[in-house]
């Protein structure tokens, strides 16, 4: 049974669709939701708690969203980009007031979250720094036992030393305690250290839904000296580079006489999709 | 529900909710207009939904494992509870103030006397404002100050037509008027009727209010 499955998650704004976005989140795996800003990541996740009003179907270790709303969320464990909520109140008046809601709150492992955190709950919200105030999202999600841990960009704003940190304690959640992860970034160096399997979102739609290794070796990144080289070649994505063009190429197609290929990263491979606006790059599908 | 009424009382409350309540005390002040008290009742209801909006509540409290639609009558309940709180400490000092000042004293000139059918007026006040600002607030809880202006002018209005009662028909000028001890079934009549609209408009307010939250984008 998967941890998360999104199906036709649909919702429209005036000048954007959330279109048919589909996917889903393995047990014990650990998900990146790429895409570039305005791509539909925050709007996929409220769509998956129900925050907005989009149709589509949600079902959490097979608890439908809009059936079993109570069930469902209490086996995730939700952490916004931060936490940014009552910067005035007490840590230890919002854990009380969040611990009640969940009838399997571990008061003991959160505080061994918290210690491990450097965390005081006699502390404000808005005394944290903004990796304070993500560890302090982070305790609370996996304290009351969350099976699927769901974060907005949560490491957004974050020094490369909190970074690292809060990828080390993701890992760490994901090996000890089986939690399944799906989180948001636009930050691909902590997909690159921490995730399995990558949902790219471009305008809305699901471009890939693949292991992230799976997306990497699919494609290479050539180098052209004319763009009408590239073009022969069906590159995607070709964008002018400081010596010539620059487009991917599927592993399965030749590079021309004169280009030159290295591996592709994920920024290359969300870049040249993003030009090329390409649907139907679901690998996999 | 309890948890999410918790909730409110724990982290949404505004510091005015508690403070307005003493200001059943007004009721002491000679010859003003005591519905008056419950426009600041209304008033902190107003900065508990301004402060809640500014601490991220909402976006807070839906993630939580409730049903979204009962996200607005947790709060509409806990506001009504404060309400009721006021209501009663009004009554109650309404009360004492019957008992220890002298009846030509009690006579209020400015409204109702602070006895138990100006509690009718208070409750018709306080389920008018609950109605209108609570369905336009969870319109779009990002805007709480075209609902409360719509509400506080209605309230406002409603004062001002329970005033010009008190002074124009007989009814209000005088069964209504005066102690608790005089016309007492009347005025008990006017409380039931007040506190009857109240249940009923802020039960509307309630199903109003979660069937557009339900449709809301948070």
């Amino acid at each position: 049974m998967n941890a998360l499955t999104v199906r036709d998650l649909t919702k429209t704004y005036p000048g954007f669709k959330l279109d048919g976005v589909s996917f889903t989140v393995g047990q014990g795996r650990i998900v990146g939701l790429i895409g570039a800003n305005g791509a539909g990541k925050s709007t996929t996740l409220k769509g998956i708690l129900r925050l907005i009003s989009a149709t589509g179907e949600v079902s959490v270790y097979g608890k439908d969203m809009r059936a079993e709303e109570f069930a469902a969320k209490q086996l995730i464990g939700y952490a916004g980009g931060g936490f940014r909520f009552y910067p005035m109140k007490r840590l230890d008046a919002i854990r009380k007031a969040y611990a009640a809601f969940f009838p399997a709150w571990d008061q003991e492992k959160y505080e061994r979250y918290l210690a491990r955190f450097d965390l005081s709950e006699e502390k404000r919200g808005k005394e944290l720094s903004d990796g304070m105030k993500v560890k302090f999202a982070v305790a609370l999600a996996v304290s009351h036992g969350a099976k699927l841990l769901i974060m907005d960009e949560p490491t957004s704003g974050l020094d490369p030393l909190s970074r690292e940190e809060f990828c080390d304690h993701i890992l760490g959640l994901v090996r000890n305690e089986g939690i399944s992860v799906l989180f948001s970034t636009h930050i691909t160096s902590d997909l690159m250290r921490i995730a399995d399997d990558v949902v790219y979102l471009s305008r809305g739609k699901v471009l890939a839904d693949c292991p992230l290794e799976q997306l990497l070796s699919r494609y290479r990144v050539v180098r052209f000296g004319a763009r009408g080289q590239a073009e022969a070649a069906r590159a995607i994505g070709i964008k002018a580079v400081k010596n010539g063009y620059e487009g991917l190429l599927e592993r399965g197609n030749a590079v021309p006489d004169g280009a030159s290929a290295e591996d592709a990263t994920l920024d290359s491979v969300m870049i040249h999709l993003e030009i090329a606006g390409r649907e139907g790059e679901k690998c996999g599908n | 529900m309890r948890q999410l009424i918790k909730k409110e009382i724990a982290l949404c409350v505004h510091p005015t909710g508690y403070i307005f309540l003493s200001f059943a005390l007004l009721t002491f002040v000679p010859n003003y207009p005591y519905e008056m008290i419950f426009f600041f009742s209304c008033l902190s209801v107003f900065f508990c939904c301004l402060t809640a909006r500014e601490n991220g509540d909402v976006a807070f409290t839906c993630a939580l494992p409730v049903k979204k639609r009962l996200v607005p009558i947790a709060r509409i309940l806990t506001m009504s509870g404060f309400q009721c709180v006021l209501l009663v400490l009004t009554g109650a000092v309404g009360a004492i103030k019957g008992a220890a000042v002298p009846a030509e004293m009690y006579l209020n000139y400015a409204g109702l006397s602070a006895n138990i059918a100006l509690l009718g007026n208070a409750a018709i006040v306080l389920g008018t404002f609950n109605l209108v600002f609570f369905a336009g607030y969870y319109k779009n809880p990002e805007k709480v100050g075209i609902p409360f202006v719509a509400g506080g002018a209605l309230v406002v209005l409603l004062i001002g037509i329970f005033i010009v009662l008190r002074w124009t028909v007989p009814f209000f000028m005088q069964t209504l008027n005066g102690l608790n001890s005089e016309n007492a079934p009347f005025k008990a009549l006017w409380l039931l009727i007040g506190l009857t609209v109240y249940a009923v408009l802020t039960a509307a307010a309630c199903k109003i209010s979660a069937n557009r939250f339900e449709k809301t984008d948070i």
